[in-house]
């Protein structure tokens, strides 16, 4: 009894290699003898050979896309690396717009009253550059001597601040996650 | 152009002789990735893949198979996305159903089909990835035991154990619904 059960496992195991025709002769010959009197292995050769028969009929799919190379193949770049020039692109027109407000507010452009006098006077643009701080101080002025201004400029500066750094700081964590990915790469 | 002629002039640098080869061969290669990876956006990024790293590589393509050698390049290319989604556990379940060729002596209709490709999908996704390639490569593309120790790198021994274990278990799951197959 034991033998037998011992046999029928043997055979089991091999009717993957016998069907594809990957046994010698003497191991296909052991087979093909124990599948004559055994109905149960015979059940298993029939069931596998079923669904390697459903295997064959897995139909193709056609591809989405070409994936023919252009010329000078460009190494994929992962979903990261394109964010990243996005957002730097976008913290770069952010911070000229601010640059350019800063810029503004200094020459006094978006005051109501006539500009010609004040230009004079106005903070040099490598204060504006720095820190912002010329700017305030010279915001300070602004309002201090009445000055009525025709746009919120404080708030567009304020709001412009806050729009370089959250994308700036988008900007960094897209960076760090591009590094990280060409040093795995 | 003979195959070999193609592959000689891809391998001087010529672009459009390798662009033959991926007119050829990239129908394959998707539906390797595709049945590897269950998951048609990561399919086409390895298929990509493979055929960019085959393009900067196809120098150092010293002859024999180039079936071979590309599928080589393409399972890499797989595991590489099999990584990948591993360490994105949130990358969609992929809702591409797997077809079945229709089976003149015995025709299911569409619906029958469409159920048994959707539980041969879910049994491929459940064998460890080793099986799953050797099952595919073998029962799927349709490539011998030796071939198939070429692209996997495996001795003769190891493909024929993984092949023999992989379709066992696939026996095993599909068994359940032995009332779907003729």
């Amino acid at each position: 009894m034991y033998r037998r059960k011992s046999e029928c496992q043997i055979v089991q195991g091999r009717l993957s290699p016998y069907i594809d025709e990957q046994l010698n002769p003497a191991d296909k010959e052991r087979i093909e003898s124990h599948l004559e009197g055994c109905q149960a292995c015979l059940g298993e050769l029939e069931s596998l050979r079923a669904m390697v028969k459903l295997l064959h009929r897995v139909a193709m799919v056609t591809p989405p896309r070409s994936f023919a190379v252009a010329e000078a193949a460009p190494k994929p770049q992962p979903a990261s690396a394109r964010s990243f020039r996005a957002f730097r692109a976008a913290t770069a027109v952010a911070a000229l717009l601010l640059v350019f407000t800063f810029a503004g507010d200094a020459a006094h452009l978006f005051e109501a009253g006539p500009v010609e006098e004040r230009t004079a006077q106005q903070v040099t643009p490598a204060a504006n550059d720095d820190t912002g701080e010329g700017v305030l101080s010279s915001e300070g002025e602004g309002y201090a001597d009445g000055e009525v201004y025709t746009w919120p400029v404080f708030e567009l500066e304020l709001a412009l601040s806050g729009v370089v750094v959250v994308l700036g700081g988008a900007t960094a964590v897209l960076w760090q996650k591009k590094r990280r990915g060409i040093e795995k790469g | 152009m003979e195959e070999d002629e193609i592959v000689k002039r891809a391998r001087e640098g010529d672009v459009d002789s390798f662009n033959r080869l991926v007119e050829i061969y990239q129908r394959r290669v998707y539906n390797l990735s595709l049945r590897m990876l269950g998951n048609a956006p990561a399919a086409e990024d390895a298929t990509q893949d493979a055929f960019l790293s085959a393009f900067r590589g196809i120098s150092r393509f010293r002859g024999g198979s180039f079936r071979a050698w590309l599928f080589r390049i393409a399972t890499n290319a797989c595991w590489d996305q099999l990584r990948a989604i591993s360490r994105r556990p949130t990358t969609p379940i992929d809702d591409m159903p797997m077809e079945l060729e229709s089976d003149q002596p015995s025709p299911e209709d569409f619906a029958v089909r469409r159920e048994i490709g959707e539980k041969i999908k879910k049994a491929l996704a459940a064998l460890p990835p080793d099986q799953r390639l050797a099952v595919i490569l073998r029962d799927i593309e349709g490539l011998d035991y030796q071939e198939i120790a070429r692209v996997t790198g495996s001795s003769l021994g190891t493909v024929k154990s993984r092949i023999n274990r992989g379709r066992g278990r696939l026996r095993h799951y599909l068994e359940r619904y032995r009332e779907l197959f003729p």
